[in-house]
């Protein structure tokens, strides 16, 4: 069953500013999403690779086409229907960890779910689960300037996770960390779609990454050239 | 709330933008406490000046037909809040005969032992009088006719000769309130019964406690009268003080007003910087589906929270400060601060400005936290803001001139009160602050070009980043623009009006010496003193005086309205003429003098209505007379409200012969030698003598009070501008502490990141001055505009480029020096954590 679907979906940067000619970084790109999957998208620099990882989270709107959610067009939500979207059925992480550096490692974790109003008690307890889930419960306390850059990575997972969404949508999540931390938190999103049954959705120019994939998009020129199922279980490549 | 955890993270994380921010808060309240506790300090220091001149504050109430009234006429008053007396008066011409001498006097028949119960009128010496038969006479007159308590003197009524006899002496200055120059008084129903008047009444003074505002206490008791009776400001002395004071607090007003606009602009940069340095965490929220609604409610909670702390530690230094400002002021004023009092109110109203303020100048930034970029929380560095502004500041401060020349236009039209004018100039500053960011480039530039080579690429970064950041510049700069514009602007309007009265009196007061009736000086009460008419005489005898001019003032009405008649001699053709007249030469001027006709003061004409041709009804000791205008004068003898004829007329007109200044003019080098006879004279006249430098002197100190006092207020006006770049500053290197160690990182020296700071600080302090400059130019033609409905003329204005210098230049000096501090910590910045920081 399709969780996510990107429908025919371009986007054309600079023409909303009333340039004369606009960069059209995603050309009519059209896939689905199956609950489970652990999708890769490819591609090198300027390819549009992030571009469409943006729409699929509804952090940029499409100039044409549609993205739906679990059968919920994004293009119908107005900004705060958006935010509420991505507060409760997407998980993000960043290449940069994204972490707000006056919070510390739990606390972060536990934003979403305050955002959302959840009483204090049950945001902490679900975000010392998300840590443990990751492998940080240990280091809750620490602010993020504290841990290192692949703890911080971990961190960032389980705040994408702590709300359970039905997508997790990863961009360049190991472009900033050394290859076994790297390593590591490949591991953790395999396990994740293996284990929990979560949809990832990563956007990597590593081709090692691409390979723990079970599928792999590889865009060029802001279109698809090739889409690949890979027929084995996800982990890391040796 | 939600976000209240992230906040209170975010000020230990980083409490210099947080003290910064509340730095600013209490740098604006303080500055608006101070100012208007400053400016209330003045005005009562303004209050006690006057009232020196005026005596007690009072309103005056007379018959509508211009006749006496029964005192049964009038209404209860007692409970009009404000209210110390209610005084009936009732006066006649007599005449006082001691031995062979006999004097022309006005009697003024009042409750004698009241006044001086309720120490409205003091005694020198004796009683008051309370029988019918008994008098008190001005100490004054009563020593130039020899006469103590407790002598006789006969005095002439229409019932026949009254031997009378004197129970007291009353202080000259005492009886200024009451007398309308009188130097006799007798009890009330006496006086009537002696002039078979009983129970009628010339008019009745309110005297108003010393904290009232007359303004409100003469709407009050105005609408308590009935048709037949009017409440106005009594003439001659009272109206001069209270038209200073109106223009005084017009000027009070427009200070109190920029400081609140300059305070308002310190605070919203602070939150602009509050809130644009936390941007990228904003987004971040954002992205993690945090609504606009949730950031703008954080946002405007952090400024209610940062904003009470502020106005805590704000009002407190407000106040500090202003207890110096008020005793300096006081000072200046000669008026001697017994005790710093301020209203409570000023804190109360303070307190809650802060926060209010606060959350108001919070409310865009946290619009625009709520519409943040989402790519900018995953951006690696912000984007670069926009560059360059839109036509809609050019519009936007074209429209807010628009609506203050319409404004203006209806002060001038007298439409709305001249009041109205302080909005008016406050929105002026406004839009001056708002093209700005339009005219900021081309003045930073060109100011970069004057840049020594040596520093040159310091000062293309700081132009740079100034360029980067047009609205944040704009405000940091609108500090500046206001300090610089009100000192400009007030000063110009300061100095022009004192030019203006300064020069009205050199050219009113042409003379070596004057002999003046005692407590006249400046304020001119209309006829005392015996065989006063021959006093003239006497003076050109004197051997040494080359010219003798002499004047008679009364109290009077014209056209319906309490004014003062004065008759002057004129002096030789070819000696030039004592009248500004407006739009005549000095010929014209003169033959209408010589004619008899009349000359009105331009602000009798602004209330009145009269014009150059009318032929108007002027009432002087109950004798009205008509008499023709031939053109108005810029006056400043009680205010302008004033009628001028020539001596010759006065007598002929009015009956107007009693002399209240004489003007003598030495021989030179025979100045000196006139002290002794002129003083002997003046004594036998119950009169004083004063050297002109001495009266000079004596103006000087009132002048230079008054602009001492709003000098100090400016002063603070650029200590606050200072204050306010200086967190400026400080905040500017808190958010570019990455820049700047990018810059480091790649080579460059501690002592050029402090140039940089500074040399941005002074382009700023620079360009807000430039900017100013035509702001301040602006303001003093608002407040000469503004002020002419007040003055009945307009005041010439003249550039004056020492002024413009000066504020320039300690725009300058400013601004470098706020700029140290922080530039001395940007160029200590740890490399590693600089280069780090978000």
């Amino acid at each position: 069953m399709a969780v996510l679907a990107a429908e025919h979906i371009s986007k054309t940067f600079g023409s909303e500013a009333g340039a004369a000619v606009g960069v059209q970084a995603v050309r009519d790109v059209a896939f689905t999403v199956d609950q489970g999957t652990f999708l890769a998208i490819t591609g090198s620099s300027g390819s549009g690779k992030s571009t469409v990882l943006h729409m699929l989270g509804g952090i940029t709107r499409p100039s044409s086409g549609r993205v739906v959610l679990e059968g919920v067009d994004l293009a119908g939500l107005d900004d705060e229907q958006l935010a509420l979207l991505r507060r409760r059925r997407i998980g993000f992480v960043f290449q940069r960890y994204n972490l707000l550096p006056e919070l510390s490692l739990a606390e972060n974790v536990a934003l979403p779910l305050e955002l959302d109003g959840k009483p204090r008690a049950f945001c902490r307890e679900a975000a010392m689960a998300a840590l443990e889930q990751v492998g940080m419960d240990h280091r809750a306390d620490h602010r993020p300037d504290s841990v290192s850059g692949g703890e911080q990575q971990r961190a960032a997972i389980a705040r994408a996770l702590v709300t359970k969404p039905a997508i997790l949508l990863a961009d360049e999540p190991t472009g900033a960390l050394d290859s076994a931390n790297s390593k590591n938190v490949i591991e953790l999103l395999s396990k994740l779609v293996l284990d929990d049954h979560q949809t990832v959705v990563l956007v990597t120019h590593d081709p090692t990454v691409a390979d723990a994939a079970t599928r792999v998009i590889q865009m060029r020129d802001g279109q698809i050239a090739n889409d690949t199922a890979l027929p084995r279980t996800t982990g890391v490549a040796e | 709330m939600r976000l209240g955890h992230l906040l209170v993270r975010q000020w230990a994380m980083r409490p210099g933008r947080a003290l910064a921010t509340v730095a600013s808060v209490a740098v604006a309240v303080g500055a608006v406490v101070a100012t208007w506790v400053a400016a209330d300090a003045s005005r009562s220091g303004y209050r006690r000046l006057t009232e020196a001149i005026e005596g007690a504050p009072s309103i005056e109430i007379t018959s509508e037909e211009e006749s006496r009234f029964s005192i049964e006429d009038l209404p209860s008053l007692g409970d009009i809040p404000g209210l110390r007396a209610i005084i009936p008066l009732f006066y006649r011409p007599t005449l006082l005969r001691v031995g062979e001498k006999r004097v022309r006097e006005i009697a003024m028949g009042v409750d004698c032992s009241t006044l001086v119960d309720q120490g409205l009128l003091t005694l020198a010496e004796g009683e008051p009088c309370i029988a019918p038969d008994e008098v008190v006479l001005d100490q004054g007159l009563a020593a130039s006719l020899k006469l103590g308590v407790g002598d006789e003197v006969l005095m002439f009524a229409r019932r026949g000769i009254k031997r009378m006899q004197v129970t007291g002496l009353a202080e000259s200055a005492s009886l200024a309130t009451f007398s309308a120059g009188g130097g006799v008084v007798v009890e009330i129903a006496a006086l009537s019964d002696m002039s078979s008047a009983l129970g009628l009444v010339d008019r009745v003074r309110v005297v108003l406690k010393p904290d009232a505002t007359r303004s409100q206490v003469l709407e009050a008791v105005a609408d308590r009268l009935p048709a037949s009776l009017s409440a106005e400001v009594p003439a001659g002395r009272a109206s001069m003080a209270e038209d200073v004071l109106h223009a005084a607090d017009l000027g009070l007003d427009f200070v109190t007003g920029l400081t609140v606009a300059m305070s308002w602009f310190i605070v919203v940069n602070a939150m602009l910087m509050n809130v644009t340095e936390r941007r990228r965490g904003l987004a971040l929220v954002r992205l993690l589906g945090g609504t606009a609604r949730q950031l703008r409610h954080t946002v405007l909670v952090e400024a209610a929270l940062l904003g009470v702390l502020g106005a805590i530690v704000g009002a407190g230094l407000g106040l500090l400060a202003a207890r110096p400002i008020a005793a300096g002021i006081a000072g200046a004023l000669n008026a001697p601060l017994t005790e710093f009092t301020y209203d409570p109110v000023i804190v109360w109203i303070a307190m809650l400005m802060g926060p209010a303020v606060a959350m108001a100048a919070a409310w865009w930034p946290a619009r625009e936290a709520g519409r943040v970029e989402l790519l900018e929380g995953i951006a690696q560095a912000p984007p670069p803001p926009a560059r360059g502004v839109s036509l809609k500041y050019l519009l936007g401060a074209v429209s807010l001139w628009c609506i203050a020349a319409l404004i203006l236009l209806a002060v001038l039209l007298e439409l709305i009160p001249p009041r109205a004018s302080v909005p008016a100039g406050t929105v002026t500053m406004l839009a001056f602050v708002g093209i700005t960011p339009v005219v900021l480039p081309w003045v930073s530039s060109g100011l970069v070009r004057l840049v020594p080579r040596c520093w040159w690429i310091e000062a293309r970064i700081a132009h740079e980043q100034i360029m980067r950041q047009p609205v944040r510049t704009a405000l940091t700069t609108g500090v500046l623009v206001v300090a610089v514009s009100n000192g400009i602007g007030l000063g110009h309007a300061i100095r022009d009006n004192v030019d203006n009265v300064l020069d009205w009196y050199d050219g009113w007061m042409q003379a070596d010496w004057l002999v003046v009736q005692a407590g006249a000086l400046g304020a001119m009460p209309p006829q005392a003193g015996p065989d006063a008419a021959a006093i003239d005489t006497l003076a050109r005898e004197i051997p040494g005086v080359a010219k003798v001019e002499a004047i008679a003032v009364a109290t009077g009405r014209a056209a319906g309205v309490a004014c003062v008649v004065v008759a002057r001699d004129l002096p030789g053709p070819g000696s030039g003429l004592p009248l500004d007249a407006i739009g005549l030469d000095e010929t014209e001027a003169r033959e209408a003098l010589e004619r008899g006709d009349a000359f009105v003061g331009t602000a009798l004409s602004q209330k009145t209505g009269i014009q150059p041709g009318d032929e108007i009804a002027v009432e002087v000791y109950g004798r009205t007379t008509k008499v023709k205008v031939a053109g108005l004068v810029v006056d400043f003898m009680s205010g302008g409200v004033a009628v001028h004829v020539s001596r010759e007329a006065g007598r002929t007109l009015f009956g107007l012969d009693a002399i209240e200044v004489l003007l003598v003019t030495a021989v030179p080098g025979q100045a000196a030698a006139l002290q002794e006879p002129l003083e002997q004279l003046a004594n036998e006249h119950g009169m004083l003598a004063r050297s002109f430098a001495e009266m000079q002197s004596m103006i000087d100190r009132v002048v230079q009070g008054i602009v001492g006092s709003l000098k100090s207020i400016l002063m603070l006006g650029f200590v606050v501008g200072s204050l306010g770049v200086a967190n400026t500053v400080t905040m500017n290197v808190l958010e570019k502490t990455r820049t700047l160690g990018l810059l480091r990182s790649v080579g460059m020296t501690s002592g050029q990141v402090t140039r940089l700071v500074v040399i941005q600080s002074i382009l700023l302090g620079a360009a807000g001055g430039v900017i100013g400059t035509f702001g301040g130019i602006t303001t003093a033609l608002f407040i000469q505009i503004s002020s002419q409905p007040l003055l009945g003329y307009p005041v010439q204005m003249s550039l004056r480029p020492g002024l413009i210098a000066l504020n320039l230049g300690a725009a300058i000096l400013v601004t470098a020096v706020a700029a140290w501090l922080p530039a001395r910590r940007a160029s200590r910045l740890d490399l590693l954590q600089a280069i780090s920081s978000e």
